[in-house]
């Protein structure tokens, strides 16, 4: 132990607390915030373990043990319910993820001001709608009855698709859905990291007769290498969020085997029948799901010389 | 998460407005004890609150133009959370497990109830049935539509009524008039209409473009539970050999799912109508796309001036009494109420307290006041003519200050005397009345409505949505004879054997 050793005594760390104060002032809010709204609720996952009944309280409810996974592990439904949890996120990985960074590429381009400007606005604009409206809208195209694309197809001579009850059709569909309302949005972050480039990279490039592609290649997608890392890890943090609201507007009886979530199942398990308990259990569940996916691209990302998220 | 953010705001915003409701309210009439409620005799300087929690059926939160009427006729004061209709049940649930449901709880409907029982019978609400007694108007009540609301034989529910089966079939008259079609009796004459609809070009548009029957997502109040009546299918729960059985287990109703699925191949119903939304259902017949409609046929009234607006020349009628199988024509009814209500002892903490609440119940249901909330302010809502009320042509006007409040009915006409019957202008809405009463002597009733099975409370709902997919997808052709029958062995297997013998073994301890 030699002297300036990181450890502090204790008067010594209060002082610098106290002269840091405004400092931690304005930590204050945002750790309310997290501590209110984020941690305090989570002691509500104590009812997955009970046998909760609302009159009894958290206190007065049983203790069941693990009883409630148990069930959750041997429901007929619970493989394919994580296995299109999976999938629908992985589809959602390997189709919609990519779209926003092309399509900013491709805005990055764009030399002519207004020009730009005015495709950006036209991109936002499907994100402000809600999923009950691009559903709606879907549902009035692709309807067997007078649906405008089944009416194409019937004239181009071919027979009719049944997109909207069919398990083969969920999931084109609803990667399309995510892609036509989210892709324009989702440029904003990249281009904010596009703007950042130091443009005199692009002028040495030219001098040394780099075409267009080969500056995009080389110098505009490195640069925007570690935003792309920090956004998949984040994507993946939201892992099990895959849009509750727009899978259950999709969902029906002939699609349930491809489209039913952890989500929509805990909606129509937990808060219709009222089984708090089970549905804790199941979102539980998931959140772990989701904890492990982060933890494991926060590594694979260090491993790949990239900073991560933590 | 979302849901509880959006509560919160939720609750938020209903405290707001229950402050602005209240401001303007400072007055406590005294005329509530004049009424002559047991419970209210004493003078009391303060107005009781009630709080309630009612379904909203319409898009907007209502006026509060018959609530400061209530409050002055009644000398209380009302804290009315109107929750849509859409969210309800889920809203009940909510509230429920934290412990914040209002004095005054609207169950939506039977199904609803079957859920609460558990918390009933654990004395989370009161028992009401020994003071019934007490009161003028809630004890005329029918004891047997109380009954079927009892949990274990006690009675904790006022009821709102609902005629016990409105089912019928709205068409196209002047389509049927002109391919010389009568009104269809039996189900083949149905199919027939259906077919020539298809075929004959009844819309006289030269194509072949019509959608004969439109239908929407759902099997009860939808065509099928209508159609599988017909048949003969039993409603929800019936007998063989002695034992109760669901619905589903009888011949009848592969019967039903064989008979839309050949409606659904030879295109005499939407194709979609597993995803289709009654809106859109009703839009199809008001565009004049289809011509058959099969639901509750007091619809007529809603229907008729949007379909004559689209086209003049179109007439309505309604039919009941389809026979095809081989008892005759039967209907499903419902078990005599639609919503119950529910008092809480989380929000009403002494007996004292519970007598004031069905003071102003019983108030609720008196002529004056049941009419009040039924069809609105005389002069304004309504006019009265030969005792007969002939509502405002005004919807928009009703909508928004009247019909949100019949969700608070408490009986209906079966039950108050001198609750006012309409005057139809219309009619084809006079006729549809009378085949609503028509249907009474024909009714298949539930026999399950009374009974209880512990696992049905617990996971009756989940297993429910096993046989609705399973039906869907027979009636698309996903699944064949077979593939349903799997669906209903798994059903037995995850819970619905423990149900059947649960219900049997309440059956015979009824009998």
């Amino acid at each position: 132990m030699n002297k300036g050793a990181p450890k502090i005594p204790e008067s010594g760390r209060m002082r610098r607390i106290i002269k840091n104060r405004a400092i931690y002032l304005m930590i204050l809010p945002g750790f309310l915030y997290f501590l209110i709204f984020k941690y305090i609720p989570m002691s509500g996952l104590i009812i997955a373990f009970q046998d909760y009944q609302a009159y009894l309280g958290v206190t007065g409810s049983p203790w069941v043990g693990l009883k409630h996974f148990e069930r959750l592990f041997t429901e007929p439904m619970f493989f394919t319910i994580l296995g299109n949890t999976l999938l629908l996120f992985f589809l959602n990985l390997a189709f919609y993820f990519p779209v926003p960074i092309i399509l900013a590429l491709m805005l990055n381009e764009v030399r002519r001001e207004v020009f730009k400007r005015f495709i950006q606005t036209l991109v936002y604009i499907p994100h402000f709608m809600s999923w009950v409206i691009i559903v709606s809208i879907s549902f009035v195209m692709l309807s067997m009855d007078r649906g405008i694309i089944n009416e194409l197809l019937v004239m181009a001579g071919f027979e009719k698709i049944n997109f909207l009850m069919s398990s083969e059709w969920f999931r084109p569909m609803y990667v399309m859905q995510i892609i036509w309302r989210e892709a324009g949005w989702g440029t904003i972050i990249y281009l904010a990291a596009m703007a950042a480039i130091d443009p005199g990279l692009y002028e040495a490039s030219r001098i040394d007769g780099a075409s267009r592609f080969r500056q995009m290649w080389h110098i505009t997608l490195p640069s925007i290498r570690s935003v792309i890392v920090v956004l998949l890890i984040l994507k993946i943090g939201d892992v099990l969020e895959l849009g509750f609201e727009h899978i259950y507007l999709l969902l029906n009886s002939m699609n349930r085997n491809v489209a039913e979530i952890f989500d929509t199942y805990v909606y129509t398990a937990g808060l219709k029948q009222g089984q708090f308990s089970f549905s804790t259990a199941v979102g539980f569940f998931k959140s772990l799901i989701g904890l492990i996916l982060v933890m494991l691209a926060n590594w694979l990302a260090k491993k790949a010389g990239e900073e991560g998220i933590y | 998460m979302k849901k509880n953010k959006a509560s919160t705001i939720l609750a938020i915003v209903t405290a707001l407005s229950v402050l602005a409701g209240c401001g303007g309210n400072s007055a406590p009439a005294a005329t509530g004890s004049s009424n002559g409620s047991p419970a209210q005799g004493e003078n009391k300087s303060e107005p009781v609150t009630i709080s309630i929690m009612a379904n909203l059926h319409t898009p907007e939160v209502p006026s509060d133009m018959i609530e400061k009427l209530l409050e002055e006729k009644t000398g209380t004061k009302l804290d009315i959370q109107w929750v849509p209709d859409g969210t309800y049940d889920e809203k009940v649930n909510a509230s429920f497990a934290t412990g914040t449901l209002p004095q005054v709880t609207y169950l939506k409907n039977a199904a609803s109830l079957v859920n609460m029982r558990d918390a009933i019978r654990n004395g989370q609400f009161w028992e009401i049935g020994p003071l019934l007694g007490q009161y003028p108007n809630l004890s005329k009540l029918k004891p047997e539509v109380l009954k079927n609301t009892a949990v274990d034989g006690k009675i904790y529910a006022l009821y709102r009524e609902v005629p016990l089966s409105r089912q019928g079939i709205i068409y196209r008259k002047d389509w049927a008039d002109k391919l010389g079609l009568s009104a269809p009796t039996n189900v083949d004459e149905f199919y027939n209409m259906l077919k020539q609809f298809k075929e004959k070009d009844p819309d006289g548009n030269g194509k072949e473009d019509t959608i004969p029957l439109t239908d929407r997502n759902d099997l009860i109040y939808g065509a099928f539970k209508t159609i599988s009546s017909w048949l003969g299918t039993p409603n929800n729960w019936g007998e063989k050999d002695g034992k109760l059985a669901p619905e589903f287990m009888f011949p009848e109703y592969m019967e039903t799912m064989k008979f839309f699925k050949k409606l659904h191949q030879e295109g005499l119903i939407n194709q979609d109508f597993p995803v289709t939304s009654k809106t859109d259902q009703q839009n199809l017949f008001i565009t004049g796309k289809s011509g058959v409609y099969i639901g509750a046929m007091g619809d007529v009234s809603s229907l008729h001036p949007k379909v004559v607006e689209v086209n003049p020349d179109a007439e309505l009628d309604v039919q009941n009494k389809i026979e095809g199988g081989p008892n005759g024509f039967g209907i499903w009814s419902v078990p005599g109420y639609g919503s119950v209500i529910l008092f809480p002892k989380t929000a009403i903490k002494s007996e004292e307290e519970l007598k004031d609440v069905l003071a102003f119940m019983d108030q609720l249901m008196s002529p004056e006041l049941g009419n009040l909330i039924y069809w609105g302010v005389e002069g304004q809502h309504h006019k009265l003519e030969e005792g007969k009320v002939i509502p405002s042509e005004d919807t928009k006007l009703t909508d928004r200050e009247v019909k949100p409040y019949q969700a608070m009915q408490v009986g209906g006409p079966l039950t108050i005397e001198g609750f006012y019957e309409p005057k139809h202008m219309l009619p084809v809405k006079a006729k549809s009345e009378e085949m609503i009463t028509e249907n009474n002597d024909y009714l298949i009733e539930d026999p399950s409505a009374s009974l209880d099975s512990k696992t049905f409370n617990e996971k009756g709902v989940q297993l429910q949505e096993m046989i609705k997919d399973g039906t869907y997808q027979f009636m698309l052709g996903d699944i064949d004879e077979a593939g349903f029958q799997a669906v209903v062995d798994n059903w037995l297997k995850s819970g619905g054997q423990q149900i059947i013998d649960e219900f049997n073994v309440s059956y015979e301890s009824s009998k």
